[in-house]
């Protein structure tokens, strides 16, 4: 297959993370399962972007392969330039450790480290010291002040994920992938955490990628990216929680 | 079968690697315990088959009794006798040491003994010596030996034969009857073989031997050789059945290591269960059936451990004999002791079931809203309970009472002392009530050992100071298994110790009794001739020659008739060992001198006292420059200075030399040997004493029984190693979440290995930790109480070689599940439950 390595690019330049003509199949032979099926698409620089879709639509091998965490099976995702996918795990190690955070569904926080711990550290296995004004502001911001000497059992699922949060921004990576980061919280936690993805994109011009089937969640985002059967089944941008429910809606009735 | 019982098994069935690994320390224990009864099988067999003294041929035998050198004859003239042989034996003192002359007929079915170089004796006088006695005694074919028997009576043997013996002892002789009846001098024999004609009738020459000693007060016993043979084989069995007793012992040790690392593996595994108990008890499956379920679990998991351990077992123990005969040795199969093999596998269900039982209940008390929590941080306890704290305390103070007691009632130095077995006792209760205090308490003290020996792991970098973490977040996992550990490192550190003073003990005696390779002298105090002394100091084969003085007759204060020496210390290195109990023997000055124990002892001596020492009429004041622990020197009563023993009216000529081989090894001794002989030829008198040998015995004897120790501790040892591997096997799997995590947010690969591996080392390095601390105490303890007055010594090496030794061991344990752990990519491992 001819690859091409066309510049993916949007409105606000070249893209912070994109894929081009992304495929993976899981299995061989008569179980082979196609989820992605040749997906070219690009995240801009600065914003925040949720991609959906129904189950098993792809979104989260999507999200797995774009954060080097998973290798495609052919075609691009290119890390600010950098194409990820032929990299030994040694790169992808350091791709992750320096520019790339994670927020997960279930928080995925080392229960033996304290709250200040857990946020600092991606930058200690990078040996980094954490910015100090970075940190303050983060800390600030998320409303972990008193919180920080607390082990991850101490505290509640919205502080847990504030804390993941935290840790996801402070190294400033290239890209923060969220995974459903509001699904194991209450609506008000949830709407905490989302309001402030947004915020850190607004403010900080932090590139966001969240993978969610909540509308709700998806609402908060500055556009939205669908998925269905492994591959790009449209986008909404500015979306609202309506746009992106008639969305789904017309993806569940056309399958 | 119940339903939870059914849901418990069918996950078994889905992975049986992980019934076998939580099994794994029983299968090890089984295992020890099923090869023991078999190794003691092939010993017993082998040994009873080849080890008795007596030869096939001998068909009666007569002895324990009056046997007189005259009832050999009447008893060889019965009919039916074919054939009788005497046996008896003499000692006697060469110049070279003492001699074991034995009878035997030489040749012929009797004989225990092959010629292998000039002919048998026949004539009186005459010996034939075994190839070690040629070579220890420097006994040669035609040489004439002059020999010391009982008082005084000296005779002349002739070597004119080299026989081959059932054992080479290394100081043997065999001659006819007549040499070692004249030796012995007395009319008595200690038995007599006999072979009768075949086809006769055994138990009618029997009834005619039994007849002929009719009526004698102390009629020996006449028994078939058959049973003589049998009854020999029987004792050396004996030997080994005590021997194995000892090893039951320790494999009882490994037995118990074995059910608390088991118990351990299961708390992991419900642990890690948690979620589908809890969802069966949310089902409305009662407390009693699901902690009834996992007990069957574990009783499964015992017998599954229990048969695979024996038959392993089997399996090796069946291909002993065979390796061990290409190696030329020949060794008896166990066979198949069937019972032993049921007893061993009921006894891994027993342990097992024992082990699962606490872990069992407290899995059942899991709430059924566990099943409902979304997220897997059900953080593990970190603490104790009020209870457990109170009953370790106890448990601790009752181990710190026993030993405080033992302590205050430990001998001063030369206090009569007869309760080493009572105070050992108490040791080994205290040592006992101390480890169970561990067993309790050890959750608590898992973080402050942690904090203080992981220091420098924390300096380290994050991945030091995560696999830290990890250890101190699991404090009662970390606790269970490092006690394991902590149980092997105290035996280590035990025998390491004990030993260690015993054998520095053992140097100080015999740098009093033993100072040089060699002594030469002559009769009690007469001089040496100064010819002997210059022939001695021109040969290359010795080194550092001191001449010195011996005397006795000699008064020190109210003790009389004591002997008294002036061998110079700077001389003869080996005194320099000397245990002193005050003072120094450096301090040995004319007008000063050092004391023996029994010496200080007798007049309250101490350093810088004054005491007279007089000896043939004349008198000296000497200050006491050092008391010793031991005996002086020489065995002597007092050291002192050349110049004072002359003022004791001792002519100046020295009574004796101390020589030390010049070149190392038996080849260099044996040269040595030899030119000492040869400096003393022709001077009857004189006597070469090889004083290293009684050194090296010493120190052989004491090396023998430390590796024996030390093999047997090293099944705890194993056990702890298995522990440890079992445990971070375990720990990875349930933490394969928080491995993605680290991998996702960007740990490499090989970081992740040398966490996981560092984490199973840190169990180790606790483990060892608190088995120094409690093994290096106690060690002391028990040699004080044993009451030899052996020094307390660290041997500061061997055991920072534990320490490091034991830490490689764990944290090789902990490379095999580290690394399957690193390779799951960080998308599955996050996306496991």
């Amino acid at each position: 297959m001819q690859r091409q390595s066309a510049p993916v690019t949007d409105r606000n330049g070249p893209a912070a993370v994109a894929a081009v003509d992304l495929v993976k199949v899981y299995g061989a032979g008569d179980t082979a399962v196609r989820a992605l099926d040749g997906v070219s698409v690009g995240f801009e620089r600065g914003r925040f972007t949720a991609i959906m879709g129904p189950s098993g639509s792809g979104k989260s091998t999507l999200m797995h392969c774009l954060a080097g965490l998973d290798t495609a099976t052919s075609g691009q995702v290119l890390l600010g330039g950098t194409d990820l996918t032929q990299q030994p795990d040694r790169v992808l190690t350091k791709a992750r450790r320096e520019r790339i955070g994670f927020v997960f569904q279930s928080f995925n926080l080392l229960p033996q480290l304290t709250a200040s711990a857990n946020i600092t550290l991606p930058l200690d296995l990078a040996g980094r010291e954490p910015d100090p004004v970075l940190l303050d502001r983060l800390i600030t911001t998320l409303g972990l002040g008193g919180r920080l000497g607390h082990l991850p059992s101490e505290l509640s699922g919205g502080q847990q994920q504030r804390v993941a949060l935290a840790r996801a921004l402070v190294s400033r990576p290239e890209v923060v992938f969220a995974d459903e980061p509001t699904g194991n919280l209450d609506s008000r936690s949830g709407a905490e955490v989302l309001a402030l993805l947004r915020d850190s994109a607004r403010d900080l011009g932090q590139t966001i990628v969240m993978v969610t089937h909540d509308p709700g969640a998806a609402a908060y985002a500055d556009r939205v990216v669908m998925l269905a059967d492994g591959r790009l089944a449209g986008e909404i941008h500015q979306p609202d929680i309506t746009s992106v429910t008639e969305a789904l809606q017309s993806l569940a009735v056309n399958r | 079968m119940s339903v939870v019982l059914r849901t418990q098994l069918a996950g078994v069935g889905r992975r049986p690697a992980r019934l076998l690994l939580t099994g794994l320390a029983v299968l090890v224990a089984s295992f020890v315990v099923y090869a023991t009864v078999l190794a003691q099988q092939i010993t017993e067999r082998s040994v009873v088959g080849g080890l008795s003294g007596t030869p096939e041929a001998v068909d009666l035998v007569v002895q324990q009794g009056d046997v007189r050198f005259a009832d050999v004859t009447a008893v060889g003239r019965l009919p039916g006798v074919a054939e009788v042989a005497v046996r008896t034996e003499a000692y006697v003192q060469t110049p070279a040491g003492d001699l074991i002359v034995s009878t035997d007929p030489g040749s012929g079915p009797l004989s225990t003994v092959t010629l292998s170089q000039g002919r048998y004796p026949t004539a009186p006088g005459e010996i034939a010596v075994t190839p070690r006695t040629v070579e220890r005694m420097d006994l040669r074919l035609g040489a004439g030996v002059p020999v010391t028997v009982g008082e005084g009576g000296k005779q002349t043997l002739t070597v004119v034969g080299v026989v081959q013996p059932p054992a080479d002892a290394g100081s043997l002789a065999y001659g006819t009857p007549d040499t070692v009846g004249r030796l012995t001098g007395g009319d008595w024999v200690d038995r007599i073989d006999l072979r009768l004609d075949g086809g006769g009738d055994s138990s009618g020459v029997r009834q005619q031997v039994v007849d002929l000693f009719q009526g004698r007060e102390g009629a020996p016993e006449v028994t078939t050789g058959a049973q003589t043979r049998l009854a020999e084989a029987r004792a050396a069995a004996d030997e080994i059945d005590q021997l194995f007793i000892v090893v039951r012992v320790f494999v009882a040790v490994a037995v118990i290591a074995a059910g608390l690392i088991v118990a351990s593996t299961f708390r992991i595994v419900f642990a890690q269960r948690m979620r589908q108990l809890a969802l069966l008890r949310a089902v409305g499956a009662g407390r009693g059936a699901v902690s009834r379920a996992l007990a069957a679990e574990g009783a499964l998991t015992g017998l599954v451990a229990g048969l695979t351990g024996v038959l392993a077992a089997l399996a090796v123990g069946h291909l002993i004999p065979p390796v061990a005969s290409a190696f030329g040795s020949a060794l008896s199969g166990p066979g198949f002791p069937l019972l032993e093999a049921g007893l061993t596998v009921l006894l891994a269900v027993l342990i097992t079931v024992l082990a699962v039982l606490a872990p069992a209940l407290s899995a059942a008390r899991v709430a059924p809203l566990e099943a409902l929590r979304s997220a897997a941080t059900t953080g593990a306890r970190q603490g104790i309970g009020v209870l457990r704290t109170i009953t370790g305390l106890l448990f601790a103070a009752g181990a710190a009472g026993i030993a405080a007691l033992v302590w205050s009632r430990l001998p001063g130095p030369g206090e009569p002392y007869n309760s080493a077995e009572t105070m050992m006792l108490g040791v080994v209760a205290s040592g006992g009530l101390a480890f169970v205090a561990l067993i309790a308490l050890g959750p608590v003290l898992v973080r402050p050992v942690l904090a203080v020996a992981a220091w420098p792991l924390r300096r380290l970098g994050p991945v030091g100071r995560l696999a830290v973490g990890g250890v101190g977040g699991s404090a009662r996992r970390a606790a269970a298994v490092s006690v394991v550990v902590a149980l092997g490192v105290t035996l280590v550190t035990g025998v390491l110790v004990g030993g260690d003073s015993i054998r520095v003990l053992a140097t100080r005696e015999a740098a009093a009794a033993a100072p040089a390779d060699f002594e030469l002298r002559g009769p009690t105090g007469a001089a040496l001739p100064a010819a002997v002394t210059d022939r001695v100091r021109q040969s290359p084969d010795v080194t550092r020659i001191a001449t010195y003085r011996w005397t006795d007759g000699v008064s020190i204060g109210t003790m009389l008739d004591a002997a008294a020496t002036d061998v110079p210390v700077a001389d003869v290195p080996r005194l320099a060992e000397l245990d002193t109990v005050s003072g120094s023997v450096t301090g040995l000055a004319p007008g000063r001198a050092v004391i023996g124990q029994i010496v200080a002892e007798l007049d309250g001596l101490r350093t810088g006292d004054e005491v007279v020492v007089g000896r043939a009429g004349r008198q000296i004041r000497v200050t006491v420059a050092a008391v010793l622990g031991g005996q002086a020197p020489l065995h002597t009563g007092i050291l002192l200075d050349a110049a004072d023993l002359t003022r004791l009216g001792m002519p100046a000529a020295p009574t004796g030399l101390l020589a030390d081989a010049a070149a190392p090894g038996e080849d260099g001794r044996t040269a040595a040997l030899r030119s000492l002989r040869a400096a003393a030829a022709g001077q009857p008198d004189l006597a070469v004493a090889v004083l290293a040998d009684q050194y090296d015995q010493i120190n052989d004897a004491l090396a023998m029984v430390l590796a024996v120790a030390l093999a047997l501790i090293g099944l705890t040892v194993l056990i702890a190693v298995v522990g440890v591997g079992a445990t971070t096997a375990l720990s990875v799997v349930e933490r394969s979440r928080e491995s993605g995590l680290l991998r996702a947010v960007g740990m490499s690969r090989s970081g992740l290995h040398t966490m996981l591996t560092t984490e199973s080392a840190l169990y180790g390095v606790i483990g060892a930790v608190l088995g120094l601390l409690l093994g290096v105490p106690y060690a002391w303890l028990a040699v004080s109480a044993i009451g030899l007055d052996a020094p307390l010594t660290l041997p500061g090496f061997q055991l920072l070689a534990v320490f490091v030794v034991l830490v490689a061991l764990t944290a090789l344990a902990g490379v095999l599940p580290a690394r399957r752990a690193a390779r799951v990519s960080p998308v599955t491992a996050l996306g496991t439950d």
